[in-house]
């Protein structure tokens, strides 16, 4: 415990943009990870234990298209897209067979999921340590804010996931078809009876949590190594923020995600040993407080 | 009720004396290992079942009270105090407490959301082990080996004897848990899990009967932790990740929840694919994910209760084709 | 009904443990004198690790293939049983009893790390096979003579060695360059707290000056190490040690590096000298200090390149430390054959390996030496070196005397109650 130089961080300007600025960067790439899970279990109410894979894929899909084509953008493109299609074929040919099954169906189902895509990243990818590499552009000094550091490419990631959350909220809050996803998320049968195609509609809203967690893994690849089973500690932290926020509500997600980001970078001057204690304990305590999370539905 | 008791009591002798026979029989140690490993995973897997199959509570943390038994007996006999049942049941006790303390907070909580938070807990024991390291070894484990003083002229540190120590544990273990199944509490539960509102309604404290089994369960899962830390003669960090609590749901899985047995059954067919398949491949996660996935998409149930609706149909089509035949023969006459 | 479903579930249960028997119930035929060696290797092969397996075995197989193609020993070959624990010590110790009971392993190479090698240790005290343990670095696992058990050995650097050295080579920097503040960031698990502990006493013995300003820990296996840099911003430390490795040393590096961390701060790594974690970094920064862990150019020996080149074929990537580690083991394994004339006996491989000094081109000298009085390996590489941004990726190796650091070592261990 150091709270003397919390607070001498606290009273010094250049401290606190660099500290906020390094928790929104932990928290914004962990929120785009957390709503696509979040989305997956509101509207389709399961929870996708294998979404690591899918950051995963991101990684090493982006890593690829960069060494054959060495456009960034369309590393970042490619390996969101795919995660996404792997995403809906996961859920068109596996996942949808344990609908309305018990949870633990589909925790296993995920559980095989994530033991099969770790092997298959080893023996496509091989088992050595990997970066992506990011453009020259990119390779400056730091931006001083305030007195403040940070780095073009954070900058560049922060304003490409407040991107992907902005347009998140506004297509389901603001289109046609964003309504029709929450219909499908408190009615599905009403949602069918109208003709819409809800199968596709599932398949859909699945790929799309995955694009998330895709566009995630890649956004990490130039900063975050490449190995297989890296998506298991994502996972787990973005599940905490999930369950934090509230099943199902995106704003939650985000709003966990930046408390667990401003948490650790400021937890790590205040008092850094009790950090990973106090994530656990924190998700410990929402579930018994308030079992539905900061801004979740309430549970019936 | 009293013929089950000793109909169960006639099979469980019957089921160790084969226990007891196999490595008479078959005298290669890798056999006996094996199936040390079967007894320790399946008690895990059956201890968890009496939550998931039986109460319809399905805990992620269940590998905590593994570790637990496991790290306490460990640090009990390398103190160099205890004798081991001394040690043993010192540290069923403690897990038992462990787990009135996280049962009490978490059977408040309901479906998935007792699944968040038993998990959390789990993650926690696991933090702990992991950094206070001056007492659990951190991530290396308890090292230096877990001693094993004879007792009662009972000498552990003979691979033979360890085994049938292992085998009788075990067996009395699964009686236990089979009066469990059979009393009246077990039918409780099963109201519980198929109905809590009717239970409620009936009078039944609901929360205490959660918890009553909670930390019956918890025991139970670390007598297996317990048989584990003899046989590797040490306690891992490992023993309480995620991980461990998944391979044991997935054991139940396998085998089925609904019949008692089937977690074992699970244990014993886990660690079989996973033996064979480790010999062969070492891409064995591949492997592994598809047979889940073969069982999981194919069969929807693990393999007894699958063998038990299969039987059960088959008796209602002869029953029918019997009962169908019955008015046929007397048209004829 | 439910004494059905039970009644059920036991038949089911003892027909399935007959037939496993049965499958079981045939062990690998190991004759008296077997054509064929079989050499056990646990390890890990899956997960964020898999590279340490992977790159031990592809090291054990080529120096089998050497050896078996020179006639092998006495007209008997080697070959590797390669088994995967999943990082798991249970599966370890079972995965070794196995290699041992069931599949005619007469000898071992325990190429797990830390945990998985007290698992398997725990297992050759029970059954006595000759046991190499090639990765594991923990001091303890053989400088405390508690642990010691007859026929096993460490054919692996050791953590206390490389402290000494590090302290060494750190503190005459330190001293030169006026360096007082100092951090240190290593991953939050036994091994990465022993061996900055250990470092950090030797660095301070041999220049008292040195003042640790603060200590951060970060997760094993985090993904991300921005609040630690961000932190090492704020403390503004003259200078760092860092026992991260692998894969979160490649991301720290390669984060530290967009906060231009390495600019006004000097550096010191335990890790950053091993092959494939340098290669993997996109911008390696000139300059940071890094122990060494290996380099096809330092012991500057042709067998040493011819070694380097080799695997780089088998593998796709530079040889890491593991792959030394393990090329090493099985050359005092093939000597101890020679001169037992493919005996497997533990108790005579043992005692020639015990106190062998092996002739091979990792060494800094002449030879390699199995010290006999704690069964851990003395006279390898240890020198410290300087990071370019391409390849060889380490140059101006500075070697330090081995008899400082077994002086050293003697002193730590009288200090620990190890001698």
């Amino acid at each position: 415990m150091n709270l003397e130089v919390l607070a001498g961080c606290l009273a010094s300007g250049a401290c606190v943009v660099t500290q906020i600025s390094s928790g929104l960067i932990v928290g914004m790439l962990l929120f785009l990870v957390a709503s696509g899970l979040s989305l997956i279990f509101g509207v389709l109410g399961i929870v996708n234990f294998a979404h690591g894979a899918f950051y995963m894929a991101g990684a090493y899909f982006a890593l690829l298209a960069y060494e054959q084509t060495a456009s960034f953008t369309a590393a970042l493109a490619f390996g969101a897209l795919a995660a996404g299609v792997i995403g809906v074929a996961f859920e068109r040919f596996i996942m949808s067979r344990v609908y309305g099954h018990d949870v633990l169906m589909q925790l296993l189902v995920c559980y095989a999921a994530i033991l099969i895509f770790d092997d298959l990243v080893k023996i496509l990818f091989g088992a050595d340590y990997k970066l992506m590499g990011m453009p020259d552009a990119f390779a400056t000094a730091p931006i001083q804010i305030a007195g403040g550091f940070v780095p073009s490419y954070y900058i560049f990631m922060l304003v490409m996931a407040l991107a992907a959350g902005l347009g998140l909220w506004l297509g389901i809050n603001k289109t046609r078809i964003g309504k029709i996803i929450r219909a499908l998320a408190i009615n599905p049968q009403m949602v069918g009876a109208l003709g819409i195609n809800t199968k596709l509609l599932y398949a859909g809203v699945f790929g799309l949590g995955c694009v998330l967690a895709g566009l995630a893994g890649a956004l990490a690849a130039p900063v975050r190594s490449l190995t297989p089973g890296m998506g298991l500690s994502v996972l787990i932290e973005s599940f905490i923020v999930t369950v934090i926020g509230g099943m199902g509500s995106i704003p939650g997600a985000l709003v966990a995600a930046l408390l667990i980001g401003l948490t650790r970078s400021f937890g790590a001057i205040g008092f850094p040993l009790f950090v990973d204690g106090l994530m656990f304990g924190l998700m410990a305590l929402v579930l018994v407080v308030r079992p539905s999370g900061l801004l979740g539905a309430k549970a019936s | 009720m009293r013929r089950e008791s000793l109909r169960d009591l006639f099979i469980a002798a019957v089921a160790l004396a084969v226990l007891l026979v196999l490595p008479v029989l078959f005298p290669q140690p890798a056999l006996r290992d094996f199936l040390v490993y079967v007894i320790a995973y399946g008690l895990l897997a059956m201890s968890l079942n009496l939550l998931v199959g039986l109460t319809g509570l399905v805990s992620f943390g269940h590998a905590a009270y593994f570790a637990s038994g496991a790290y306490s007996f460990g640090l009990l006999m390398q103190s160099g105090h205890f004798s081991v049942p001394m040690a043993m049941l010192c540290a069923l006790a403690g897990t038992a407490l462990l787990a009135l303390v996280i049962g009490a907070i978490c059977v408040r909580l309901k479906e998935i959301y007792f699944s968040f938070i038993t998990l959390a807990f789990q993650m926690f024991i696991h933090s702990i082990i992991l950094t206070w390291v001056d007492v659990t070894g951190g991530d290396q484990g308890l090292r230096g080996g877990i001693p094993r003083p004879a007792f009662l002229g009972i000498d552990l540190s003979q691979a033979g004897t360890l085994y049938a120590f292992c085998a009788v544990v075990f067996i009395v273990c699964l009686l236990i848990m089979r009066q469990v199944w059979q009393s009246p509490f077990g039918y409780t539960l099963r109201m519980i899990r198929d109905n809590p509102a009717r239970a409620n309604f009936l009078g039944v404290n609901v929360l205490r009967m959660k918890l009553g089994i909670f930390v019956l369960a918890g025991t139970m899962a670390s007598m297996a932790g317990i048989l584990m830390a003899l046989f590797v003669s040490g306690a891992y960090a490992e023993f309480a990740f995620w991980t461990m609590s998944g391979e044991a749901i997935f054991m139940i899985m396998l085998g089925g929840m609904q019949v008692f047995l089937g977690p074992v059954i699970g244990a014993f067919l886990l660690q079989t694919l996973n033996h064979y398949v480790t010999i062969y491949t070492e891409h064995h996660g591949l492997v592994l994910g598809l047979v889940i996935l073969a069982i999981v998409l194919g069969l929807r149930r693990g393999v007894a209760d699958y063998a038990r609706d299969w039987l059960a149909a088959r008796r209602t089509t002869r029953e029918a084709a019997a009962l169908e035949a019955k008015p046929a023969k007397k048209a004829v006459s | 009904m439910s004494e059905n479903r039970g009644a059920i579930g036991r038949r089911m249960l003892l027909g399935g443990a007959a037939a496993g028997t049965a499958m079981l119930a045939m062990p690998h035929v190991a004759g008296a004198q077997a054509k064929v060696i079989r050499v056990g290797m646990p390890t890990t092969l899956s997960g964020r690790i898999a590279i340490l397996g992977t790159s031990s075995r592809t090291a054990i197989r080529y120096a089998f293939s050497r050896i078996n193609e020179a006639g092998g020993i006495g007209g008997r070959t080697l070959e590797v049983v390669d088994r995967d624990t999943k990082g798991r010590p249970d599966e370890a110790a079972k995965i070794t009893r196995d290699l041992i009971n069931n599949d005619g392993c007469e000898i071992l190479i325990d190429a797990e790390s830390s945990a998985g090698s007290f698992a398997v240790h725990e297992v050759v005290r029970d059954i006595p096979v000759l046991c190499l343990h090639t990765n594991s670095e923990t001091s303890s696992l053989t400088a405390d003579p508690k642990m010691l058990v007859k026929h096993a050995f460490r054919c692996a650097r050791q953590g206390v060695h490389d402290a000494v050295a590090g302290g060494v080579y750190a503190s005459a920097i330190s001293k030169e360059r006026g360096l007082k503040r100092w951090m240190t960031c290593s991953p939050d698990y036994a091994f990465g707290r022993d061996n900055t502990a250990e470092f950090l006493i030797f660095a301070k013995k041999f220049d008292p000056g040195i003042e640790v300003v603060d200590q951060i820990w970060p997760r094993l296996f985090a993904p991300d190490y921005t609040e630690n840099i961000t932190k090492i911003l704020q403390v503004k430390p003259q200078a760092m040690y860092s026992a991260l490795w692998g894969g979160d040393l490649v991301s720290f590096v390669e984060q530290a590096n967009l906060y231009r961390l390495f600019g006004n701060l000097t550096f010191f790594s335990s890790s950053l000298g091993d092959p494939p974690v340098a290669s993997a970094i996109k911008q390696l920064p000139q300059g940071i200090h890094t122990a060494y862990r290996y380099n096809r150019n330092y012991p500057a020996k042709p067998a040493n390149v011819a070694f380097a080149d080799d695997f780089t074929k088998l593998a796709k990537h530079e040889p890491t430390n593991w792959a030394w580690q393990n090329y090493v083991a099985c050359e005092f394994i093939a000597e101890a054959l020679r001169r037992t004339n493919g005996r497997t006996d533990p108790t005579a491989l043992s005692n020639e390996i015990s106190g062998m000094e092996l002739k091979t081109a990792f060494a800094v000298d002449e030879a390699i030496t199995m010290r006999a009085s704690d069964h851990t390996i003395i006279g390898y590489p240890v020198p410290w070196g300087i990071t370019i941004p391409a390849a060889p990726y380490v140059k101006d190796f500075v070697p330090v005397d081995w008899a400082q650091i077994l002086e050293m070592e003697q002193e730590w261990k009288k200090d620990k109650g190890f001698a």
